[in-house]
């Protein structure tokens, strides 16, 4: 298990998928093939006119290969971010 | 947790799947594999677009076509140790036929002593302590 | 001929393993029951079919008869069109079936979740 992953386990973490989704949750477990458990998540939709908007999703497995991005999130600053007032263009997916 | 392992357990449950075609697929887990290939039963097919709606009694799908699954929530307090013992198992296997491996430091046997009470467990330590530095160099070592 | 000897050596295999064993080396798909019966399958790419399955293997190379592909949209590979084109007997590669499920119960229905999904 050498892909680092383990210091993140039941931490919060957002997970960018290689169709340009946003996924928060608790990350419970993951394989060598980067397949993720991520526990009570929900998704982060950005828009441009009308702010972000979190979908609740609960319990998922995320296939390793559509796993882009895994990031550990700093609850404390992420707490502090007005979500609704972020207005952004949804990332674009990976061409392949 | 093994992801297999949550999805093995989630066998009888409902779930969804998405595919990476966009279609997303409402069935019961019947069986699965390995590979992530699984079974569905009482199946409801929804097109990319949410447009077109179909139902299936049964349908099998590749696990390489998978995109991600959505599981009840209660599935996750319901995995069994039992993978955990076996993953340990295969770890003591791979100590013994490994043997003088497990004595380079950092070397591939520290990653398979990830389960195990030594090697790979030490690192996350140092990693949540001080962040990234003292993990990086290992993870080098070991590709 | 060849098609029917494919299906059964896949049953023979599957018996000769036991209990777990057979779900570790086995396919999970037992394709014995869909032979001579009519089956939808659905390729990477988005490409779609149907036919008769006359035989099959381990790695889920297909023989279908009487198939029928549906045609898609020009401008979008993953949209159906109401339309299909014959194709006869044809020969699937296993390595790009996506789906397969059974013909016989498939229905279009409309939208069965009351909001969105559930």
């Amino acid at each position: 298990m050498a892909s680092g992953l383990e210091n993140y386990v039941n931490q919060t973490v957002s997970v960018i998928t290689s169709d340009g989704r946003n996924f928060i949750g608790t990350l419970k477990g993951f394989d060598q093939t980067i397949n993720i458990i991520l526990d009570e998540s929900h998704e982060r939709v950005f828009s441009s006119s009308t702010g972000i908007a979190q979908v609740v999703l609960g319990l998922h497995i995320i296939r390793g290969d559509n796993v882009a991005i895994v990031g550990q999130i700093d609850e404390s600053i992420d707490s502090r971010l007005d979500l609704g007032n972020i207005k952004a263009e949804p990332l674009g997916a990976i061409v392949h | 947790m093994l992801p297999l392992s949550l999805l093995r357990t989630a066998q009888n449950h409902p779930m969804l799947v998405e595919l990476k075609n966009g279609e997303t697929y409402n069935g019961h887990l019947v069986s699965c594999d390995n590979w992530m290939n699984i079974n569905l039963r009482e199946v409801i097919c929804t097109s990319r677009d949410g447009d077109k709606f179909w139902r299936m009694p049964e349908c099998y799908i590749r696990g390489s076509t998978i995109k991600y699954l959505r599981i009840p929530d209660e599935v996750i307090d319901m995995v069994k140790e039992e993978t955990q013992v076996k993953a340990r198992g295969r770890s003591e296997v791979n100590k013994g036929r490994g043997g003088g491996q497990n004595m380079r430091q950092g070397g591939r046997g520290g990653g398979r002593g990830a389960f195990g009470s030594r090697g790979g467990r030490a690192p996350p330590l140092a990693g949540r302590g001080g962040g990234n530095p003292g993990r990086n160099p290992q993870n080098k070592n070991k590709k | 001929m060849a098609s029917k000897e494919g299906g059964d050596k896949g049953k023979g295999a599957q018996g000769a393993g036991d209990g777990k064993e057979k779900r570790r080396k086995e396919s999970i798909l037992d394709l014995s029951k869909y032979l001579e019966k009519s089956i939808r399958v659905k390729f990477a790419g988005g490409r779609e079919a149907a036919g008769i399955l006359k035989g099959y293997d381990p790695l889920l190379n297909l023989v279908l008869d009487n198939t029928t592909e549906f045609l898609r949209d020009p401008d979008d590979p993953y949209k159906l069109l109401d339309d299909t084109r014959p194709l006869g007997l044809v020969v699937c590669r296993g390595t790009s079936v996506v789906l397969i499920c059974p013909m016989d119960g498939m229905e279009a229905i409309p939208n069965p979740f009351i909001t969105q999904e559930g």
